[in-house]
């Protein structure tokens, strides 16, 4: 049989290998998609350092010659569109946010992973209902909510509730899991506490899931629109999507703005991805998580 | 005699029982300050809300009011003969049907395609979750100039390099709630992707040998071999997008506002209306409590499907 198929391959790949033409079917197969994929892209790449005048010329012109800084200038320096700031806000909220979603997940990640206290099943069976509620049904109370505490139009209003989120504690609980019990039964031998064997023994050990809960955490708030929209009004507390929609509206008058905004808002991200694909794509295999 | 000391042994046994079920507890109630923090910032900001939105949605709410005036069910009855909410209702299922068979069947073929390695697999599947990456802002600024009529980039080459006739994506109501799903598959569907190349890798290679040796061509191993394999990730992949895109806000809200008239308008862009912009909050909250009914129900109806299918 083995005999069969090489004498078979052989004859039929005298001058390319099987693998080669594997590699040319798919890139003939994906190529229009990446096409796809990739043009829009570039036309915002493109439109953001094309000048004002150029914006409406057809046939496109996808190299603007000479390309121009004029719209990243008119945004940075336009006291009515605050781009810095609303960067720096968007940058404060995504990294305390992560901050205090991996401390407090981890924290109850390890407590319904390894400890034993009364009702833990109970509570743990509460986080699991609250997954199979929409979101949508908790945003007029929550707003209320943060409205009578005086929240609304700071940060607080976005870092407290998205901390509330069970998705960390679920993934954070699997790798828990996964940790030896001898390592905190020698821990608790060497007389370490049980918030030290947390802190020194275990959490050390899930580092990859922590790694991947924070960067999904961080792009999540990032990217976010529509709770932002809904508790931050202030010019100056916006964070860069609702800025970037700001943008937009005024752009049938100046479309390079809106373009420039936006290549600001996502080239971050994007070499944030590039350098993290691994770990952003491992986490999405392995998890089914995403800032969706 | 001998009865009494049994008794006294059984008493002090017990007692140093309850003895230890006292320490143990002592021992275990610092436990509970790991789940604490969690746990108050989840009763206040998730399970307090859910309970305070099915209370809110019987009254007439106003912010600036401190005795809210009670309705019963009248903001339901209004809602069941509110013509916008049935249009809304519509367009969301429309959409989201749309964007999921889309998603799903484009992820699907895609990724039976990219488990294998090859030069360059990498590339690709790191370029087609790339725009999953961005916001939805930046999806907005990027659609609003892909699809306009005159001047887009999709016009562009459908009228001025290959001549065809000039169609108004965004200003057509039967065209428009595509043109959005649409959008929403080149943002989203590389997430789809990702979770079934894993779901393929778990099917073991031999069944596609065997099935080889049997004749059957590569659509025939398709069918009987992945689809029923794939299903438990299937059933995964269309709950989540589902509920995802039920929920859809963002793109009619930046690229058409809702339009033409209200034949893009999103139920969740609707209740956002109603409560921030015509401050309705009462009514706002029934419109939530429908559409998350809508989602338990329809959530728990593919579960059910899909299992069985999956038994198979």
């Amino acid at each position: 049989m083995s005999t069969m198929t090489t004498t078979h391959r052989t004859t039929r790949t005298r001058f390319i290998s099987k693998d080669t033409r594997q590699a040319i079917l798919m890139w003939l197969l994906f190529l229009p998609l990446g096409f796809i994929i990739i043009i829009p892209l570039l036309y915002m790449f493109s439109m953001a350092f094309t000048t004002e005048a150029n914006q409406f010329v057809l046939p496109i012109r996808w190299i603007p010659i000479p390309p121009t800084l004029q719209n990243f200038n008119k945004i940075f320096a336009d006291p009515l569109l605050p781009l810095g700031r609303w960067f720096f806000n968007s940058l404060l909220v995504a990294s305390v946010g992560t901050i205090i979603i991996l401390i407090v997940s981890s924290l109850s990640g390890y407590a319904f992973a390894r400890l034993e206290f009364p009702g833990k099943n109970f509570l743990f069976s509460l986080l699991l209902f609250s997954l199979m509620i929409p979101a949508a049904i908790t945003l007029i109370p929550a707003f209320l909510l943060l409205r009578s505490l005086g929240m609304l139009d700071t940060y607080h209003a976005i870092w407290w509730p998205a901390a509330a989120s069970v998705t960390g504690i679920f993934l954070l609980r699997q790798h828990f899991y996964a940790v030896p019990r001898e390592l905190e039964d020698a821990a608790r031998v060497d007389g370490a506490n049980r918030f030290r064997i947390y802190w020194q023994v275990c959490l050390p050990l899930v580092r990859g899931a922590l790694v991947a809960l924070s960067i999904f955490t961080f792009l999540g708030l990032w990217n976010d629109l529509f709770w932002p929209l809904i508790v931050l009004n202030k010019q100056a507390n916006l964070t860069l999507p609702i800025g970037l929609v700001v943008l937009q509206q005024g752009s049938y008058i100046q479309r390079g703005l809106a373009f420039a905004g936006a290549f600001v808002a996502s080239v971050p991200v994007l070499i944030f991805y590039v350098i993290f694909q691994r770990q952003i794509i491992a986490g999405i295999t392995t998890t089914g998580m995403a800032g969706q | 005699m001998a009865t009494s000391t049994a008794a006294t042994a059984s008493q002090r046994s017990s007692s140093t029982a309850k003895n230890r079920r006292w320490k143990t507890l002592k021992n275990q109630l610092p436990n509970y300050l790991f789940i604490l923090p969690h746990f108050f910032l989840f009763s206040v900001f998730l399970l307090y809300p859910i309970f305070r939105g099915l209370q809110i949605s019987l009254y007439d709410w106003k912010i600036m009011l401190t005795d809210q005036r009670w309705l019963g069910l009248a903001n339901y009855q209004a809602l069941m003969n509110d013509a916008v909410f049935w249009q809304v209702l519509r367009n969301t299922f429309w959409f989201m049907i749309l964007t999921v068979i889309i998603n799903v069947t484009l992820a699907l073929i895609v990724a039976a395609g990219l488990k294998h390695r090859f030069t360059g697999s990498d590339f690709f599947r790191v370029l087609f979750y790339a725009p999953g990456i961005l916001s939805v802002s930046v999806l907005g600024i990027i659609a609003i100039r892909v699809w306009e009529p005159q001047l887009g980039i999709i016009n562009y080459y459908f009228v001025n390099v290959m001549g065809f006739p000039r169609v108004n994506w965004v200003s057509d109501p039967t065209l428009i709630i595509p043109v959005l799903s649409l959008t929403t598959v080149w943002w989203t569907f590389g997430f789809p992707m990702l979770v079934f190349i894993a779901g393929l890798h778990g099917i073991p290679e031999q069944l596609y040998e065997a099935a080889k040796i049997d004749g059957a061509g590569v659509l025939s191993a398709f069918r009987h071999i992945t689809i029923p394999l794939i299903m438990p990730t299937m059933l995964f992949v269309v709950v989540t997008q589902f509920i995802a895109h039920m929920q859809v806000f963002a793109q009619p809200y930046i690229i058409t506002g809702g339009g033409p008239g209200n034949a893009s308008r999103s139920v969740v862009q609707y209740l956002y209306e109603t409560a921030w912009k015509y401050f309705r909050y009462g009514y706002a909250s029934a419109i939530s409590v429908v559409l998350a009914l809508i989602m338990i129900v329809v959530t728990i109806i593919l579960f059910s499907l899909m299992r069985r299918r999956a038994e198979y």
